[in-house]
């Protein structure tokens, strides 16, 4: 009984820390010209709600798009450490109006724990002076969250739908897990079930999720990738995640 | 009757809203060009454009040309400009190149 209780608590404390995020968080989801002429992006391999790092190594692609195109940004990362742990920061100079999209494909994180690779192809909007189309445009990543509401610009109570799309085609009631960026550690969790929910998507792959208070909210659709990566000898599964962050607002009053 | 003027009202500044103005100007070749563009994408064929220095002097006027676009000499630029286009009916906006876009922008 007792090593049964060890056990169960033992299991609570690691799955408290189970969902994974690439993460990219820009300084301001909607630059207006008196803000300046930058954003800074912090970027990380993390688990949002209770701040927990995990390295990220440089990235395999890291790039921006704005405007139909399309920017390599991977040199300019620079080394920085967010939640303890190894990531990036980059300060962006954005010279027109326009949607940036900031996306990231990280190297294969191996996860001894899920006995498998993690790929969480990361994507993060910006909207700079004023200007907002594009901001439903597809990247045509391995798989992506193809938003069908701003990603910035939403009030906290305000519904967001996205298409969840592997190779290019809509996943039939995917899984989606969402979190939300508890920045300052005020959030507090009633249960560890509540850290992470899940949504899944319809029979169209378009999810909906509706967030409860003003923050970064990250949504990852997760799926297994239709090839495997030799870890020690072993062919291991990979996860490919499609995340989107998505900043929702306090509604606000004079 | 309040109520009614209230409604005509937010119908009045319900439209300039859907169909936000945006301005955007920047230098090209020792010219200032500016671009008004409406949130739809589309660009107004009337408007007036109007430039403040740096004391919020006005400074110049002249109309947009049919894709929403002006351009004038960079001139009495040396603290900035603000340049704000009006295309009627509430649908304005403004933008300001700073001394340090200018600088920038003219590789200085």
């Amino acid at each position: 009984m007792k090593a049964w209780k060890i056990a169960a608590a033992a299991a609570l404390t690691a799955g408290a820390a189970q969902a994974h995020y690439g993460m990219i968080i820009p300084s301001d989801p909607m630059l207006a010209q008196e803000d300046g002429r930058s954003v800074a992006l912090q970027v990380s391999f993390s688990h949002p709600f209770e701040l927990l790092g995990m390295p990220l190594a440089r990235p395999a692609v890291f790039g921006v798009v704005a405007n139909g195109e399309p920017q390599d940004l991977l040199d300019a990362l620079q080394p920085a450490t967010i939640m303890e742990h190894e990531g990036f920061t980059l300060d962006y100079a954005i010279a027109a109006p326009g949607t940036y999209v900031f996306h990231m494909e990280p190297q294969p994180y191996w996860e001894p724990a899920e006995d498998a690779f993690i790929i969480h192809y990361t994507k993060a909007y910006v909207s700079a002076f004023g200007e907002d189309e594009g901001w439903d445009a597809e990247l045509g990543l391995k798989t992506e969250i193809v938003p069908m509401a701003k990603p910035f610009a939403q009030w906290a109570g305000n519904v967001f739908q996205g298409v969840v799309k592997l190779d290019g085609e809509p996943v039939p009631h995917a899984e989606v897990e969402v979190e939300f960026y508890n920045e300052d550690g005020a959030a507090v969790a009633p249960d560890e079930l509540m850290i992470t929910q899940t949504v899944k998507a319809d029979a169209n792959g378009v999810f909906t999720y509706a967030a409860p208070h003003a923050g970064w909210w990250g949504f990852a659709a997760l799926n297994t990738a239709d090839y495997t990566i030799a870890h020690e000898g072993e062919d291991k599964a990979v996860e490919l995640g499609a995340v989107i962050w998505v900043r929702f607002e306090d509604w606000a009053r004079r | 009757m309040i109520r009614a003027a209230l409604i005509a009202l937010a119908l009045l500044t319900g439209p300039a809203l859907a169909h936000r103005l945006n301005v955007f100007a920047w230098i090209d070749g020792g010219e200032v060009v500016v671009e008004a563009k409406f949130a739809s994408g589309a660009r107004p064929r009337v408007g007036m454009v109007r430039v403040y220095d740096g004391a919020d002097a006005l400074i110049r006027t002249m109309g947009v040309d049919e894709n929403g676009s002006a351009r004038f000499p960079l001139e009495g630029a040396g603290q900035g400009l603000r340049i704000e286009v009006d295309a009627g009916d509430g649908h304005e906006d403004y933008w300001i190149l700073t001394p340090d876009d200018i600088a920038r922008q003219t590789g200085g």
